[in-house]
């Protein structure tokens, strides 16, 4: 037993599910074992299809699963929760809310007062940057400042963990790269624990304390590669010339293509 | 080249002819609505005139414009035009209130498993196709010829098309919004209340619309069928008692109560409804 309690466990979880147009039987994922401790962030990277949206899916409660065990703080997932918050890859703010509505949703689900729900919810607008834009709808922002309004919602929920499905994926390069050096920065303001899930190698080795790269399908965690660089020396300008930065990054990739080639062949 | 130079000759400025300038003039005057309109009216006025002065028996088959403002001002001064037109309008009310109370929640509630909605679907699509005309025979033969009878029916005409206008909405809703809101932890309800039922808004101010232009044309068959009161009533006996003057009437008034229903009250809203979520949902 580890002197820090993890916050997210998986134990031995296999998962089959049928294929939307074959209906034959997709074995997804392969006996994942992982833990997630306090303040973590760790990232998930393999190659397509190689089941990290899957996994996603089963730790937001969003897909039941048979096989194996997940839990968050001991207790068992079975359905979606406020402990899990989720960050999805397309815009999933309500377009009907405004930026403060859609931040403070879940305060208000849970009957949260208005003065504590209006306090907490400018707390995360400025945390991410978003103030000023309170009052607008969704159709108003960029892409960038959308995915910026997610994080903010599921922040201010304050789950347990923070779950990203490929969050920054949809937005375009020079966004990304700020996304990512805000999230690297919010993740030390905050010490949220993270789950985040992504394809980039580059976005993958900059953010993450742990890097669990997939198998292709079945998926499997094939390798962990462990990034030890603090937080506040993580800038993309700084961390392009950083040893300890290339060497993960190299590694992880590596462990990525010898799977892309496998998944090719098959 | 001499076909070309001549096409242009033709579009240059300063070249109009008398007969241009007036339709331009004469066009300027089309796009006042309340100007087209009264043309339209009189000229129709006049048509009906001309062609109820030149049959034999006009009282009997065609009475004129005068004729029926007389029955009119007759059925004023007996009271019973109000009387008919009130009782319409109440049953439209109630009817197309209770079956757009009940319709909106319903096609909500369908709304909520992807999979019942999916298997609701044609089903709904099959009751909101049969017209209010054609279940009356079975509801006579439930309910005799009764007011119940065109309450049922006004209440079966409204209720289809809002509840499958509804569920159709619902089903066009992105399931990532279902799903943020469930890992927020939202309840069902919550899920109906914060994503369903603003999601569905613009499908529910068409649906609306549509239910109550059914739940309108219901009433009347009702009362023409089953009913012993109102305008439906009014044109039923209107036939029987050879008044063609009061039939045409409870026609007229049929058509201009809706008219004006439609254009001042259910159309803005359904616009408004639609510009505002439109904007917000794009």
């Amino acid at each position: 037993m580890n002197a820090v309690s993890a916050k997210l466990v998986v134990e031995g979880l296999s998962h089959h599910y049928p294929d939307e147009y074959t209906g034959e039987s997709v074995h997804a994922l392969e006996d994942i074992n992982l833990e997630l401790y306090e303040g973590e962030l760790v990232s998930v990277v393999g190659p397509s299809g190689c089941g990290k949206s899957t996994l996603l899916n089963i730790l937001a409660g969003l897909l039941p699963y048979k096989v194996g065990t997940a839990s968050v703080d001991g207790n068992i997932i079975d359905g979606p929760g406020p402990d899990r918050g989720v960050v999805f890859q397309e815009h999933a703010i309500l377009p009907w809310r405004t930026v403060a509505k859609n931040i403070g949703h879940g305060l208000e689900i849970r009957g949260i007062l208005k003065s504590e729900r209006d306090r907490r919810v400018q707390e995360f607008i400025d945390l991410v940057g978003l103030t000023g834009f309170e009052d607008k709808y969704p159709h108003e922002l960029s892409g960038g400042m959308k995915q910026r309004c997610q994080v903010a919602r599921t922040l201010c929920s304050d789950p347990v963990v923070m779950l990203m499905d490929e969050p920054f994926a949809a937005v375009d390069a020079q966004t990304r790269i700020t996304l990512q050096e805000e999230l690297n920065r919010i993740a030390q303001a905050t010490q949220k624990t993270i789950l985040f899930i992504t394809h980039s190698v580059d976005e993958a080795a900059f953010l993450a304390d742990r890097c669990l790269v997939f198998s292709a399908r079945p998926g499997q965690l094939k390798e962990i590669v462990e990034i030890n660089i603090p937080r506040e020396k993580r800038i993309w300008a700084d961390m392009n010339n950083d040893p300890d930065f290339i060497t993960a990054r190299d590694r992880i990739l590596k462990s990525v293509r010898e799977e892309v080639s496998v998944a090719k062949e098959e | 080249m001499q076909k070309k130079s001549s096409v242009s000759s033709l579009t240059q400025p300063g070249q109009r002819t008398a007969f241009d300038r007036f339709m331009w003039q004469f066009n300027q005057l089309l796009k006042i609505d309340a100007m087209n309109l009264v043309i339209l009216v009189v000229v129709i006025l006049i048509g009906w005139s001309i062609i109820s002065e030149s049959i034999p028996n006009p009282a009997r088959y065609l009475p004129s414009p005068l004729a029926v403002v007389l029955s009119s001002v007759d059925m004023m001064v007996k009271g019973l035009l109000p009387s008919y037109f009130s009782d319409t309008l109440t049953r439209l009310v109630i009817g197309s209130a209770i079956g757009l109370a009940a319709g909106i929640p319903f096609g909500l509630l369908l709304g909520l498993n992807r999979t019942v909605a999916d298997m609701f679907h044609p089903m709904m699509n099959f009751f909101q196709s049969v017209s209010g005309i054609a279940i009356f025979p079975i509801v006579v033969i439930w309910y005799g010829n009764s007011d119940m009878t065109v309450l049922v029916v006004i209440l079966y005409t409204s209720f289809f098309p809002i509840a499958f206008n509804v569920l159709s909405g619902v089903r066009e809703i992105p399931i990532r919004y279902v799903n943020a809101a469930r890992t927020l932890g939202a309840s069902r309800y919550q899920v109906m209340k914060d994503v369903l039922f603003p999601g569905a808004m613009p499908h529910i101010a068409t649906g609306s619309r549509l239910s109550i232009g059914f739940a309108w044309r219901a009433v009347i068959a009702g009362e023409m069928l089953a009913g012993r009161q109102g305008l439906g009533w009014m044109i039923f006996t209107g036939q029987d008692t050879d008044s063609t003057a009061e039939v045409i009437l409870g026609m007229v008034m049929i058509g201009l109560t809706w008219i004006i229903l439609d254009h001042y009250l259910l159309r803005p809203i359904e616009a408004d409804t639609i510009e505002r979520w439109g904007l917000v949902q794009r």
